[in-house]
């Protein structure tokens, strides 16, 4: 008996050595489940599907190779259609409902900043909103600051980035073009302040309701900034409706710079204008200025960039289940690109979580990160009073019908 | 069936009334409606914009403008309020919620801290502007738009109710009008043939026998006339009973 037991043991040991050298085994049971509610539908459906589809090209590999700590992360997401009130029921049933983890991912200004008083109302249940995609101020001052986490540079670094290099070049007469509701007052405030910083007025601001198609004129808000006679216009808005003001702005004559901040959607507008360019044989993707929170994936001398591509073509994520059914995926996009580094932080931080997770730490441990290197071009880090881990802005400009980075603002100089 | 030209004048008559009643009515409804919606949305109005003017001053004091322009945004979204917008004490612009932009109208007039004033803004349509300051109007102020189209829809509403509701009764009520004329014009009109038959036997005429009799027995004033009519008839029919 004793004899067939030492017999064993060298196969015991075989299998021992095997299941250490597997990737660790997970379950349902154990999974990290994050909660997201974003755009899958709608006027700004491309925003919340690349952004999801990007973090979960990263989150595949990571479950591939045996999750964070054994455990498996899923995103369990629900479509707010970038919608208020949809959000906040959206936040209420991944918080009391589903249970998840922590909140990841929100796509937009008018959603978070309605959802951030819900964050307040239940904090001692230590939720965290990790990396919302908007760069608007609520979520990185008090009182509610201290409920999010945010990767990106904010609408203010943005706008202030756009001012300060159009002034430069003599294009001091900025107008505003912008959503009504509070991610358009977000870019109009830190174009309005930067401009005060160098003394400067708004020349005229124009408006459109969020939700606006692409099919739809936007004429009026074009005859009104025409009226202003501005230098350079710079966009507070989402693809669909941009793409629309660029195009009938052109039509109308109005051939100055404009400048699209990172919510935008820059593949998406940039999809729409050849579309029309090439229904209207007319180039509307000149004089084009979108700035980023995130490198170009066509920087691949980028370790980061390299990983994203070949983790986007390995995985081939899809849309979000039961969404984006007549919507084509990108192979790459900024948003994805984003996804994608918010998905490396986010296990970055949960692997410093440890083995056991407890929501009232996460806090704590992004507190602690400093001089990461994710590949955003400066090394990302928090500390107790510091919730954004990056300044970086990127320029970029269409030539060839793709984003590229800016490296000479003179051919706008006025 | 052709009314008797004594009781055509009787459903004029009730036609005429029906007018009247409508009409003044009516006129009392878009009185009354105006009235009571207007005193109801400014008063409204009024409360909405010092809720907002009283919960923006920590925003704007302390917090980033898409906050504010995310409170107003909710405001906005209420039955009637078509416009709301926040300047400050220098009158410079804090937030609003025009689209395609701010109307001339508004940017060149008069934004007085407090009060009401009324506003026809091209392209928008015409309002009711209700001010409030913030902080004793140091800080700015909030002006609420209500539009007035919306109390314009609620009297046309209200009166389209109420004309349903005549026209039911008026209907109901011609029907009823003309059961009962013809009740009583068919025995007038039976009476008049039963004369005539009495002055000229020999002439046509579409009363039967059994008509005739029925007239004859009908206890009311209609038989009574009837049978006075038969009793001249004999008399003068009589030679010895002339006088």
């Amino acid at each position: 008996m004793i004899g067939h037991t030492i017999g064993l043991v060298p196969a015991v040991l075989l299998a021992a050595a095997a299941i250490w050298a597997a990737p660790a085994r997970t379950s349902p049971g154990n999974e990290l489940v994050v909660g997201m509610s974003a755009a899958f539908s709608g006027a700004s459906r491309g925003l919340g599907i690349e952004l999801y589809r990007g973090s979960m090209a990263y989150f595949t590999e990571v479950n591939r190779q045996g999750g964070v700590h054994g455990r498996p992360i899923r995103i369990l997401g629900y479509d707010d259609g970038y919608q208020p009130n949809a959000a906040v029921q959206n936040t209420l049933k991944l918080m009391l409902e589903d249970d998840v983890f922590l909140l990841f991912n929100y796509v937009g200004t008018p959603t978070v900043t309605r959802v951030l008083p819900l964050l307040k109302k239940y904090e001692r249940l230590h939720f965290t909103l990790f990396f919302p995609f908007t760069g608007a101020q609520p979520h990185r001052e008090l009182p509610y600051g201290p409920l999010a986490v945010n990767l990106r540079a904010s609408y203010r670094q943005e706008t202030r980035g756009l001012v300060d290099h159009f002034v430069d070049i003599g294009r001091a007469r900025v107008a505003v073009f912008y959503q009504a509701d509070a991610y358009g007052r977000s870019g109009w405030v830190g174009v309005r302040e930067a401009l005060s910083a160098r003394g400067l007025r708004m020349a005229g601001e124009a408006t459109y309701s969020r939700g606006t198609k692409f099919t739809e004129s936007l004429d009026r808000q074009v005859a009104i900034l025409q009226e202003a006679k501005p230098d350079v216009i710079i966009s507070i808005g989402a693809y669909e409706a941009c793409a629309a003001f660029i195009r009938d702005a052109r039509k109308a004559g109005l051939d100055v710079p404009i400048a699209n901040v990172s919510f935008v959607g820059s593949e998406s507008l940039l999809a729409l204008l050849q579309s029309a360019s090439a229904a209207d044989r007319r180039d509307y993707t000149t004089n084009l200025v979108n700035s980023q929170v995130v490198p170009s994936y066509e920087h691949t001398a980028a370790p980061v960039v390299r990983e994203y591509r070949a983790l986007m073509e390995r995985h081939a994520p899809t849309p979000p289940a039961g969404f984006g059914t007549d919507y084509t995926p990108l192979p790459y996009s900024f948003v994805s690109l984003e996804g994608f580094l918010n998905a490396k932080l986010l296990v970055e931080v949960l692997t410093r979580l440890g083995p056991e997770p407890d929501r009232a730490r996460l806090r704590t441990v992004v507190a602690s990160l400093t001089n990461i290197e994710l590949g955003m071009g400066a090394p990302v880090g928090f500390s107790a009073d510091n919730n954004q881990g990056s300044d970086a802005i990127f320029y970029t400009t269409v030539r060839d019908g793709r984003f590229v980075p800016v490296t000479d603002w003179s051919e706008w100089r006025r | 069936m052709r009314i008797a030209r004594l009781f055509q004048k009787t459903m004029f008559g009730i036609f005429l009334l029906f007018g009247i009643i409508a009409l003044s009515t009516s006129a009392l409804c878009v009185y009354t409606v105006d009235r009571q919606l207007s005193t109801e949305y400014v008063a409204n109005s009024r409360t909405i914009a010092q809720t907002i003017a009283n919960s923006s001053l920590d925003i704007i004091l302390n917090r980033d403008l898409s906050t504010l322009q995310s409170l107003i945004d909710q405001f906005r979204e209420l039955q009637g309020i078509r416009y709301i917008y926040i300047v400050d004490e220098h009158g410079d612009w804090l937030a609003h919620t025009f689209v395609p932009g701010i109307p001339k109208e508004i940017l060149e007039g008069d934004r007085s801290p407090d009060g009401t004033v009324e506003r026809r803004l091209p392209g928008f349509g015409e309002f009711v502007e209700v001010a409030s300051p913030i902080l004793d109007g140091i800080a700015g102020s909030v002006h609420v738009g209500m539009d007035k189209g919306l109390i314009a829809l609620k009297i046309q509403t209200a009166i389209g109710q109420q004309i349903y509701l005549i026209s039911i009764i008026f209907i109901v009520s011609i029907v009823g009008a003309y059961f009962l004329v013809n009740l009583a014009a068919h025995p007038i009109t039976q009476l008049g043939g039963y004369t005539r038959m009495l002055a000229a036997p020999d002439a046509p005429t579409t009363l039967t026998a059994d008509d005739a009799r029925r007239l004859l027995e009908r206890d009311d004033e209609v038989g009574q006339l009837a049978r006075i009519a038969r009793h001249l008839a004999h008399r003068a029919e009589t030679p010895d009973s002339r006088p």
